[in-house]
This record gives C-alpha cells, sequence and structure tokens, in this order.
C-alpha cells in the first residue's frame, strides 16, 4: 500500500501495535509490517516522528533499555494512549462499516479496541 | 559495517547520520536521542539484510532505502530549518523572566528614586532644561501642577522627577506583570523538551549579563554628572544603576543556584 494512503492512519497503526506490548522504533516497524503481511510498507523514517508527537501528545511514554547489546528507546502506551485508542478505532469502524455498505463489500474483520488487534 | 572513523566517507550509514545531525531541530537532549534511535534502527536493518544472506554493501544500501530520506526522520520538508516548539516555548520563558525582572527592576529604581527625591531634592534628581528652550507655556504648566512654588525652574525640576516615577512605577507593574506570565508558563510548560530546550541557566545568565552592562552604564553616567554637573540630575541614573546592580545579584545567585542543580542531575 502506498505511504500517502497511510498517512492519516498512521497514529491508529502505531497505538495498537504498542497496544500489543512496549517496543522499541525498528520492533514497531517490524511488527506493523508482520500483522500488514508486508502490505503497509512506508518510509521506515516517518515512524519516528510520529512516535515523538505521540509521545509528546502523552499517548506514549519513552524510556531507555540495553537490548540485544544495544541502547533502545522503548516506547510504551499510556492511560491516554489506549483511550485514544479505544476511541480511534471505534471511529474507524464505524467508517470502514460505512464504506463497505456504500461500497457492496465485506467490511472484513474490525479491528478491535485497546489491548487488542487492530 | 565499518566502525569506521570519524571521518570515513565510505560509509552511508555514517554519512546517513552525519546528514540526520545536522538536520535535527530541537533539543541537544532530543537530537542525541533521535540520532541514537535511528542509529540503532539502522544497525538493525543491516543485520537482518546480513542474516538473509546479502552481502554487507547491499544490506546496508537496503537499510537506507527502506528507512527513506532523512527528511522523513526531521518530519519536515528537506531544506526548511526551524527551531522546534519546545525551543520557541523556552524563548518565550526567557524573554518573560528577563523583560519581567528587567522592568521590575526599574520599578524598583523608582522606589530608589523616589527616597533620594526625599533626602536630596528634585535638583539631584533631575536636570533641569537650559534657559531659552522652554516656552512661558511650559512654565505655566508646570506652575500649575507644583501651586507651592513660584520658580518656573523648581516646578519644572518637580514636574520632570515626578515623570520619572510615574514611569517608573508604570514599568514595574507591567514587570510584575511579566514575572507572574513567566510563572504561569512555567508550571504549564514544564515538559523536559521545554526545560532542556536551551542550557541549564541561559535565562539567569542572559540577566547576570543584561542587568550588568546597564548597571555599568547607568554607574558611569551618574559618575559622569556628579563630576561634570556638580551632582544635579545624578538620581535618575544613580537610582536605575541600583537598581539594575540588584538585579544582576539576584540573576547571578539565580544562575549559580541552577547550575548547582543541573550538575546534581547529571551527577
Amino acid at each position: 500500500m502506498k505511504a500517502e494512503k497511510l498517512k492519516g492512519h498512521l497514529d491508529l497503526l502505531l497505538l495498537s501495535v504498542l497496544s500489543r506490548g512496549p517496543g522499541h522504533g525498528y520492533e514497531v516497524i517490524t511488527r506493523l509490517r508482520v500483522r500488514s503481511d508486508g502490505a503497509f510498507q512506508l518510509p521506515e523514517g516517518t515512524v519516528y516522528p510520529a512516535l515523538h508527537r505521540l509521545e509528546g501528545a502523552g499517548l506514549l511514554v519513552s524510556g531507555w533499555d540495553v537490548v540485544a547489546g544495544r541502547r533502545r528507546r522503548i516506547y510504551h502506551l499510556t492511560p491516554a494512549g489506549e483511550a485514544a485508542l479505544a476511541e480511534q478505532a471505534a471511529q474507524w469502524r464505524e467508517f470502514s462499516g460505512s464504506m463497505a455498505r456504500v461500497l457492496g463489500v465485506s467490511a472484513g474483520p474490525a479491528p478491535a479496541a485497546a489491548g487488542g488487534a487492530a | 559495517m565499518n566502525g569506521g572513523t570519524a571521518d570515513a566517507p565510505s560509509d552511508p550509514i555514517e554519512d546517513y547520520l552525519d546528514r540526520l545531525l545536522i538536520s535535527l531541530s530541537g533539543s541537544p537532549r532530543q537530537v542525541r536521542h533521535t540520532l541514537a534511535e535511528v542509529e540503532a534502527h539502522l544497525h538493525d536493518a543491516v543485520a537482518e539484510g546480513i542474516a538473509a544472506g546479502l552481502p554487507e554493501e547491499t544490506a546496508q544500501v537496503q537499510a537506507l532505502e527502506r528507512i527513506g530520506p532523512v527528511h522523513a526522520v526531521t518530519g519536515r520538508p528537506a531544506g526548511i530549518a526551524r527551531p522546534s516548539a519546545a525551543l520557541l516555548r523556552r524563548l518565550t520563558l526567557t524573554a518573560a523572566l528577563v523583560g519581567g525582572a528587567g522592568l521590575a527592576a526599574i520599578g524598583v529604581a523608582g522606589l530608589v528614586g523616589r527616597l533620594l527625591q526625599v533626602v536630596k531634592g528634585n535638583l539631584f534628581m533631575t536636570t533641569p532644561f537650559p534657559p531659552g528652550t522652554y516656552t512661558q507655556a511650559d512654565c505655566a504648566r508646570w506652575l500649575a501642577g507644583d501651586p507651592g512654588t513660584r520658580s518656573c525652574v523648581t516646578a519644572m525640576l518637580a514636574d520632570h522627577a515626578f515623570d520619572y516615577l510615574l514611569q517608573a512605577a508604570a514599568c514595574g507593574l507591567l514587570g510584575l506583570a511579566g514575572l507572574a506570565t513567566y510563572l504561569f508558563l512555567r508550571r504549564r510548560w514544564s515538559d523536559r523538551a521545554t526545560t532542556t530546550a536551551l542550557p541549564a541557566g541561559t535565562a539567569e545568565g542572559l540577566g547576570a549579563i543584561l542587568a550588568g552592562i546597564a548597571a555599568v552604564a547607568c554607574f558611569g553616567q551618574a559618575a559622569d554628572l556628579e563630576t561634570v554637573q556638580r551632582g544635579v540630575g545624578v538620581g535618575e541614573p544613580l537610582s536605575l544603576g541600583i537598581a539594575a546592580a540588584v538585579a544582576a545579584v539576584a540573576f547571578a545567585l539565580a544562575l549559580r543556584h541552577r547550575l548547582r542543580v543541573a550538575r546534581l542531575r547529571a551527577s
């Protein structure tokens, strides 16, 4: 999928990936790629400003840790991030459901809210 | 990947990190953190490529293609350099503190001036206009403001001294408003990015330097008036110099405290 199409949904995707557990930047990107079966291909660097923006908004919090012999910045979802994820996931379900009804196609599995799969 | 010397031009990962370093905006800490994050990312990506059977050079090229151009990481189009929001917030705080304290110091100078006026009189406070440079109408206006005297020069001096004290009081009130704004904004912008956007003690150091320069200039002018005009008009620069010196000492003490706290946090 083109990076432009993902732009408006990147925050939701990152929050969803991190709702499965804390992770560093590269881990987040890898999870995103794996969970989308390789469909979500975006310049990996764009994930960092998004992570920093979400942290600035209080939806994520980060700390430094040594993983596999290398210093990593590990991001965790905050309670505010969980609430934002639940809200954005609900909005996405509503939007995709409406689109599916208009197009006359199946919406597919709905994304789950905080703590669930997205 | 080559460990490389600092200037090794052949390592594309190092070259990328160099370009990123000079493109990142924000506090030194934010820049260091982002650089460390991206460096770890690139090492991971190269290691993944090598594990998949790619030669190191190919794995490096692939890692750089995947992460995208430097401006993807900085989050803004290439070539546009702008200060971060945290830096703008910190500059606003600095301006509010230094500006507020400066204006408040002028208010203090007014209090000192009032004391000097009571003790030494209006002629010590302000310099009269030379004869011939004012009109009868000016005289009438000054005398109307000081009905207790029939001397135009005495009324003029009283008027000038009053103007000085009034303006100093207005500056003092503005300064208090500026300092209140500073305290309000400091509580509101107490996030780490803002507090580390400039080195610790920047505002205090700047305030100490500016107040010190102002004190020297005012004392110099007061000394000049004392010598040339035999004390006439010394009160204004002297009161301003005293207030500026007090502000400089206060800023210097605050700077010492701020640096001590920063050292303790760092250790």
